[in-house]
């Protein structure tokens, strides 16, 4: 029921303590921030905690929320906060090379079911791999901005770094895999427009 | 779709381009690009390889494990709230003398400011004990006392839903040409149609008279206004001629509310409901919010739908009705027809019962 109330109308009431905005803001991304969360940390139960007690903070603070956020971004973002707090106390991490101590676990996986020829097979068989081999952070960028929709600034706020900084995260990954791929590439259009 | 595609990042990000390379839609559209734009096929075709190559296999949440961890979200809440509570408790009581002692006298002047407050209100003030203790006895009244609204059904088929810390009054039956309850707090109504008997509602100072359509009501003994918010039908609303002789009314069409003034006994302007404004959908009760509109609804789910609008108790033959599917407009019915609907549709056989808040349906499956 509450499909066509836009997130802002949603956050605005919840704001003012409206607490079915709440519980649908809660429905509409529980989803999407328990599958963030789980590219973060490999404990589930944890995960589902974490999330969780991002929305208790959100009640509990409420009054002192910002007006104007894009919801789902500050959502996942403080999902990430959390889980990053959570690792700082545990002192897991004291050993790792990555920025916050906090890696993108998740491989990307290739859609079998909507390929239908061995040349296309192999293409995307091996630009999955080139995608897996790239650093996390630049796996994590392109997973926020093609899967959950983030836009460029978005994702600097999530990754609490500047623009300049996630939009190379998001173009360098991308150009990298461009040059060890476009050896192949002329002939691969050739190819391929006989099958689309 | 957009006008132009000039980098991967353009199509990649493109929801449009998403669904056709992932789902198969829009395929006419984007197929026609595969022949026409020679200059940026070649970053489509590379975008669609990434998109294959670039999937990421989710878990999926069940539903119910979604309203679990809402549950507990909130048991969360309660808790940190009361301790948060304790702590503010802790905290006053560490204050000073002097600034216990200013505490002490700025609530009891407060307190005697709210006390001479109520002894004017009550002096000026139409209630509803006074215009109950006018009637000549013969009525039943209903107090809700408990912190979830509470279901009345009158024995014209209408029904209400009375909130916490409200009352009402009516009769056993209706004689005579006019069918009148008296209300102290908040209740939506959702009255049987029938011109000939009108429908009167004594809240307050304000008199509400409808022929058969559902509305809301607040009129709190200490609030300073009455409000009536209408949903389906037509409502007219005025002032008691008993306190004031020359009234004034005022016609509500569906999705208006209008707002009484008890201390100028004067209505404030027709404000139309917009249920994408959020301080409107604040102010709304959960039957208001809930969607009565069915199309090719399991039974199931229509009966669910009522339990959490009624807060009633549904007992019906679940294996015999599993395939049943409904197509049905309830918007506008009180509860009893709109089970008598539901019974209809689904076939001869098909009979409900109705007992305080137990409703129990009697089927041998639909046609």
């Amino acid at each position: 029921m509450a499909l066509d109330i836009s997130d802002e109308t949603l956050w605005k009431s919840l704001r003012e303590g409206n607490e079915w905005a709440f519980s649908s803001l809660f429905e509409r991304y529980f989803c999407s921030m328990v599958n963030y969360g789980s590219s973060l940390m490999s404990h589930s139960n944890q995960v589902q905690d974490c999330v969780q007690d991002v929305f208790v903070d959100i009640w509990l603070y409420r009054q002192s929320l910002q007006d104007k956020v894009v919801v789902k971004a500050y959502l996942l973002s403080s999902v990430r906060k959390r889980i990053a707090r959570l690792y700082e106390r545990e002192h897991i991490f004291r050993q790792t090379a990555s920025v916050d101590g906090l890696d993108f676990l998740l491989e990307f996986s290739i859609e079998e079911q909507l390929i239908h020829d061995e040349i296309t097979a192999s293409k995307v068989n091996h630009l999955n791999k080139l995608l897996n081999m790239l650093p996390a952070r630049q796996k994590e960028a392109l997973y926020l901005r093609y899967h959950q929709g983030l836009t460029v600034e978005q994702i600097a706020e999530a990754l609490d770094i500047n623009y300049q900084s996630a939009n190379n995260l998001i173009y360098r990954g991308l150009q990298h895999l461009r040059t060890a791929w476009s050896g192949d590439l002329a002939l691969l259009f050739l190819v391929l427009s006989r099958f689309i | 779709m957009r006008k132009t595609y000039q980098s991967i990042d353009d199509f990649l990000s493109d929801s449009s381009f998403k669904e056709w390379v992932l789902e198969g839609k829009h395929h006419d559209k984007w197929y026609e690009w595969t022949l026409s734009k020679d200059e940026s096929t070649e970053l489509m075709q590379s975008a669609r390889l990434y998109l294959l190559a670039m999937q990421i296999r989710e878990k999926e949440v069940q539903k119910e494990d979604i309203q679990e961890a809402l549950g507990h979200t909130w048991e969360k809440i309660h808790k940190q709230d009361r301790t948060n509570q304790q702590g503010y408790l802790v905290r006053v009581l560490k204050l000073s003398t002097v600034k216990k002692m200013a505490a002490i006298l700025l609530v009891g002047m407060c307190l005697f400011w709210v006390y001479q407050q109520q002894t004017t209100l009550q002096s000026k003030y139409l209630g509803y004990d006074e215009l109950v203790s006018q009637q000549n006895g013969g009525l039943i009244e209903q107090a809700n006392n408990t912190n979830k609204p509470q279901l009345i059904t009158l024995s014209d088929g209408s029904s209400i839903l009375l909130q916490p810390n409200s009352k009402l009054s009516y009769p056993n039956f209706f004689t005579g040409k006019e069918r009148k309850v008296y209300l102290l707090g908040e209740a939506f109504f959702e009255i049987s149609k029938n011109p000939e008997k009108p429908f009167w509602v004594f809240a307050n100072e304000v008199v509400t008279k409808v022929i058969g359509t559902s509305f809301r009501i607040k009129a709190y003994k200490d609030n300073e206004n009455v409000d009536v918010v209408v949903r389906t039908g037509k409502v007219s609303i005025s002032s008691n001629t008993k306190i004031q002789p020359a009234n004034q009314s005022v016609l509500l069409l569906p999705n208006q509310s209008v707002r009484f003034q008890r201390k100028d006994l004067a209505f404030d302007p027709i404000v139309a409901i917009n249920t994408n404004k959020p301080e409107d959908i604040n102010d709304l009760t959960t039957i208001e919010k809930l969607n009565f509109e069915f199309i090719d609804v399991p039974v199931s789910q229509i009966f669910e739908r009522l339990k959490q609008a009624y807060l009633v108790e549904i007992d019906y033959p679940q294996e015999k009705l599993k395939d049943c599917y409904l197509t049905t407009s309830l918007s506008d019915q009180p509860l009893p027809e709109k089970l008598k609907i539901i019974c209809e549709s689904l076939g001869g056989n098909t009979k409900y019962e109705m007992n305080g808040n137990q409703i129990t349906i009697y089927s041998n499956g639909c046609n």
